[in-house]
């Protein structure tokens, strides 16, 4: 065999192995009622802060604890625990983005959580006069 | 027709002419370059060197006009409304300018046609050595710029719209069509948003962001003349011939979009709140990508210059760069990545348009490496009919997909048949075989980080088979064929870890590559010299390894990031002494020597830096986050009361002031020394339930176990009163102040409040901080009271109220009768008192009184008086007394919540960039000389 062969083999192996091992290192995306059917399991949840409920950040208990309630695409409502201080401007934010995994007492824990705030390109943009 | 007033409409007439001169020229240059390689005719040639004049003047004009028009703020607009505004300083101006979809388009097609210029300025001398090479190369820089123009057309194609314009006044969009205002003609007047813009982000008010834009995109158009030549090469059959021209200008791509790619991350560091140089966010790999395939490219441009041995290789490197370029553009402006980035623009329809312009640059690469010209007309009829197909009937996924599997498969066919077979075997000790391993493994990296990024991707390719998935599923039971059509795929929860575990072996191998490959001869080495040379590097790098394992405290299980640490610094140590052992210290063709140690010390600062970067701000106090999950690390945050001084790591701080300059709320915040405890005879200290004092005065040592012995007395009886004032015995002190840091909170209620931090530099290490969390509240004449703003609590009599520190018992409410109080103030007044009794949340056995007062001029309250506990940081009012039922404010003391970060070695990451800098430079500068050193062992970065 030709040393060529044995390289292009062991390249496409490797290939190979990194995208499978990318692959199954990838999270998913969920709503509320599949992170909550399997707690523990890391997924991405899409939704909106519940402004009706009362945004929780003492930072003289925990300043890396924020506990607010999110609602997901489709509706469905959670108490949520941020292993994060209070980002700036939470109360503006049209969209979080949260990963982390659900508990037995049916809450969410999020190591991490996305944001994302009206920006230029949609807020407002309409002029009205 | 209405006459608008105060419109400056001359403006977006202009910029729309020159953007449809802009194409019309670059069209003119491609049909002009191309008949004139084709024919080989000098008068089609000079045709299309006059449409790319025509070209870059209306390029330049565009860039002049929209200038123009942010400068004078004429905010009719959209560009300028939505980008700028009044109270901007001028300099940011050019961030306005590039931060838009169009500016930053206009920006590439700039330097494109910069580039373009320069190099038919370079190319076209007469009898130059590369006279025959512009037409060819030039059709293809023309023919990219006719694509790149027309995303500035904002045109529509039938459903498919061609990018958009920098030029539409706010009255002319789509949204606004028809809207009554649009009809006033006095509207700029009347309506005040037209007054001022929206603004710039503030995110993007930094100086980076004045250089890190420019630059990045001229590393972008650096790739574009490679990928042309290559192009040219393919097309005219001439294999070797290109790679001299070709090679100063891939290098040079590699040394501006490298120095773009750690300026975006120096930005990240300086500016932003990430905590970090690098995220693995997806528009910074996209951008890092390209520049892998480039280095892998550039490399075996070398390889290749000498001897044809992996020819396909160095043109699939090179055409997949700019490919790539296009693909990053996608990901980051197509909107695709949406809730996967922080940092990308939303799509604003661009996403087809887009993903045509991608899939024409991969036909057209794929057909030009297909040397048979019947198998190169089949694939490119094919493709079309699929493009058609795929529009026509609305299938654009499975066309896609059938195009790209046509497009491997046609490439794995040609590649066995015209380019495998007439290379002989390389020998293992030659230095092309390892650089051609190199190529490769960089090559295996960037696959993998766009494998990793292009999750979303995989969703949109997916999506259309979701059914038939499904029915799969139903019809089999598989739960696999279910999962796949359900699951909507979401990047590495942990991405950092993810990239890194995969990126860390590459680099490793890469490194080993770099301080290696340079001490083999070309073709055969004669390795007792090769062992002779490097051994020493080996041995040096073997003991710094070994002192760094030591200093930095690594243990066994990192075992990747030691292996990787010994990679770099044998990398660094054997391509300095490669300067001076082999080069004999000639600085002119040490170029590569340079970069090399230059990449290899940035990963090594990395390493260092990332790997051992700890968190200072560590809270001790409070509730511990484990508790309410396995999940949670605990605190990274510290909470710092205004005027107290805290220990945090090496230094005491202390948050002393905040203040407002202009929109940012500064918070200042002083450090200090840290040094042993005195102790005066007679002190009295607690350490846990036992007070006691001391029996002499003395330096306190590192534990109060070594000292209580010899000088502190415990106390056998004591009032309980006297612990709970007492202090904590420490052992340490804040000394003499240090330096002073200055986090502050840009106040933006457009566009959010941003936090950017501050950072202490020092030779071997960065502490880096930025406040999470403040008041930024300041009252007028910028009185700033101490405490946080109240929270009103509605309570009555016998109610319990947890604060953050303390729990509150109202006990009783009642009026302040004594005659002193009625004689002074006068029988029209009541005073009225809230006894409060207050416990301490984390020491319960302590008990404070609290009687905060408020007077009352018949129903009316008129002044208060609050009570403060200083122990447990916190004030009451009384907001309003009705029988039991009273209303409580209850303040806490002012206080920040703040994120600091020691960075170790991070100087040698930057060290690395000036040296990467420097030495790319100085490898382009002897490419245009023409790359003959004069030591023939010297050959190739």
């Amino acid at each position: 065999m030709k040393r060529s062969h044995i390289i292009a083999i062991v390249i496409i192996a490797i290939a190979i192995g990194a995208l499978v091992g990318s692959l199954s290192d990838s999270s998913t995306y969920a709503d509320l009622k599949q992170a909550m059917e399997n707690p523990g399991k890391e997924f991405h949840v899409v939704g909106t802060l519940d402004r009706s409920q009362e945004v929780i950040y003492e930072p003289g208990m925990n300043a890396s604890l924020t506990t607010f309630t999110m609602v997901d695409l489709e509706g469905r409502s959670c108490r949520v625990h941020l292993a994060k201080a209070k980002p700036q401007d939470l109360e503006r934010s049209e969209r979080l983005v949260l990963i982390g995994k659900a508990n037995e007492r049916g809450e969410f824990e999020a190591t991490d959580m996305l944001m994302k705030c009206p920006s230029k390109y949609n807020e407002e943009n309409r002029i009205t006069g | 027709m209405i006459e608008y007033v105060g419109e400056h409409i001359w403006a977006g007439r202009l910029g729309h002419l020159f953007t449809i001169l802009s194409v019309v020229g670059a069209a003119l240059s491609t049909i002009g370059y191309f008949l004139g390689a084709s024919r080989r005719d000098i008068h089609w040639e000079r045709l299309g060197r006059l449409g790319f004049r025509v070209h870059s003047v209306a390029v330049l004009g565009i860039v002049v006009t929209l200038f123009t028009m942010l400068f004078k703020h004429w905010f009719e607009y959209d560009y300028v409304w939505k980008h700028s505004n009044l109270e901007m300083p001028l300099r940011y101006i050019a961030s306005c300018f590039w931060e838009g979809q169009e500016g930053s388009f206009l920006l590439w097609t700039f330097w494109h046609a910069v580039l373009g210029n320069i190099f038919i300025w370079r190319a076209g001398r007469v009898n130059g050595p590369f006279r025959e090479w512009e037409a060819p190369v030039m059709t293809v820089v023309a023919l990219v710029q006719v694509f790149l123009a027309c995303m500035l057309l904002g045109i529509y194609i039938g459903d498919l719209r061609l990018g958009s314009s920098p030029f539409l006044l706010i009255r002319e969009l789509p949204e606004n069509l028809g809207l009554p205002w649009t009809r006033m003609p006095g509207y700029l007047n009347a309506i005040p948003q037209f007054a001022d813009g929206r603004g710039l982000n503030p995110l993007l008010q930094n100086y980076w962001m004045v250089i890190h834009p420019p630059t990045l995109f001229l590393g972008f158009a650096a790739t574009l003349i490679p990928f042309a030549f290559v192009i040219a090469s393919l097309w005219r059959g001439d294999r070797r011939g290109w790679i001299a021209p070709a090679l100063p200008w891939a290098f040079f791509g590699v040394m501006v979009l490298g120095t773009g790619i750690l300026m975006g991350g120096a930005w990240a560091y300086e500016a932003l709140s990430f905590g970090g140089f690098w995220a693995w966010d997806p528009v910074e790999n996209a951008s890092l990508v390209p520049w892998l395939t480039l280095v892998g490219a550039a490399h075996l441009m070398i390889v290749n210059k000498r001897k044809e041995t992996s020819i396909f290789s160095l043109y699939l490197l090179t055409l997949l760069t700019f490919i790539l370029i296009l693909y990053s553009t996608f990901l980051t402006r197509s909107g695709v990545l949406g809730d996967t980035s922080v940092h990308s623009f939303t799509g604003d329809g661009m996403l087809p348009a887009l993903v045509r312009f991608l899939l024409i640059f991969i036909g057209i690469s794929v057909a030009m490496l297909i040397a048979d010209k019947g198998q190169r007309r089949f694939y490119a009829i094919i493709s079309a009919c699929l493009m058609v197909v795929g529009v026509a009937l609305n299938v654009d996924v499975p066309a896609i997909l059938l195009f790209i599997a046509i497009s491997i498969g046609m490439l794995i066919s040609t590649y066995r048949r015209d380019y495998s077979g007439q290379s002989e075997e390389e020998s293992l000790r030659s230095r092309e075989f390892w650089l051609f391993i190199g190529s490769l493994v960089l090559l295996l990296s960037a696959v993998q980080i766009t494998f990793s990024t292009s999750v979303p991707v995989f969703n949109l390719l997916l999506e259309p088979f979701d059914t038939f998935f499904g029915w799969i599923g139903e019809r089999t039971g598989s739960a696999f064929f279910k999962d796949l059509a359900d699951t909507d795929l979401a990047p590495p929860a942990e991405a950092v870890a993810h990239y890194n575990k995969w990126q860390v072996p590459f680099a490793f191998i890469v490194s080993l590559l770099v301080a290696m490959t340079q001490y083999l001869r070309w073709k055969d080495s004669d390795m007792g010299k090769f062992r002779r040379q490097i051994g020493l590097s080996f041995l040096i790098a073997v003991l710094l390894t070994a002192l760094g394992v030591y200093l930095l405290r690594f243990k066994f299980v990192e075992l990747d990031l030691i292996a990787l640490f010994f990679a770099t610094t044998f990398a660094a140590v054997a391509n300095a002494m490669y300067i001076g052992k082999v080069l004999n210290g000639n600085l002119r063709n040490a170029g590569a020597s340079i970069a090399h140690v230059g990449f290899a010390l940035v990963l090594l600062g990395a390493l260092i830096s990332t790997g051992r970067r700890t968190e200072v701000s560590r809270n001790s106090k409070g509730m511990d986050l484990r508790f309410l999950s396995e999940g949670f690390s605990n605190s990274t945050d510290i909470l710092l009361y205004k005027g107290d001084t805290v220990r945090m790591g090496d230094h005491y701080v202390s948050f002393r002031n905040k203040r407002k300059e202009g929109v940012n709320v500064y918070f200042d915040m002083d450090y200090f020394a840290v040094e042993p405890q005195r102790y005066g005879m007679g002190d009295t200290v607690h350490v846990g339930d036992m007070l006691f004092t001391a029996k002499d005065a003395h330096t306190a040592s590192a534990t109060f176990l070594a000292d209580q012995p010899a000088h502190w007395q415990a106390l056998e009886r004591f009032p309980r009163r006297a612990l709970w004032y007492a202090r904590e015995w420490t052992a340490t002190r804040p000394g003499a102040p240090t330096f002073r840091l200055q986090p502050f909170i840009q106040v933006n209620p457009r566009f959010g409040n941003v936090a950017e931090p501050s950072t202490k530099h020092w030779l071997h290490r960065d502490l880096y901080t930025h406040v999470r969390y403040a008041d930024q509240t300041i009252g007028p004449d910028s009185i700033d009271d101490a405490w946080m703003p109240d929270r009103t609590y509605n309570k009555q009599v016998g109610d319990t109220i947890i604060t953050p520190t303390s729990m509150v018992i109202i006990d009783s409410v009642y009026t302040v009768q004594d005659s002193a109080t009625k004689r002074m103030l006068g029988e029209r007044y009541t005073v009225h008192a809230a006894k409060l009794r207050v416990r301490d949340l984390y020491r319960p056995d302590r008990w404070f009184d609290a009687r905060p007062l408020l007077i009352y001029a018949g129903t009316e309250p008129v002044a208060g008086k609050s009570a403060e506990v200083p122990p447990l940081r916190i004030r009451y009012g009384l907001a309003s007394v009705d029988g039991e039922k009273i209303d409580l404010n209850i303040a806490e003391s002012e206080f920040l919540v703040l994120q600091a970060l020691a960075f170790p070695g991070i100087n040698i990451l930057w060290v690395g960039c000036v040296l990467l800098f420097l030495g790319t430079f100085l490898a382009v500068v002897q490419r245009i000389r023409g790359g003959k050193p004069r030591d023939r062992n010297a050959i190739g970065p």
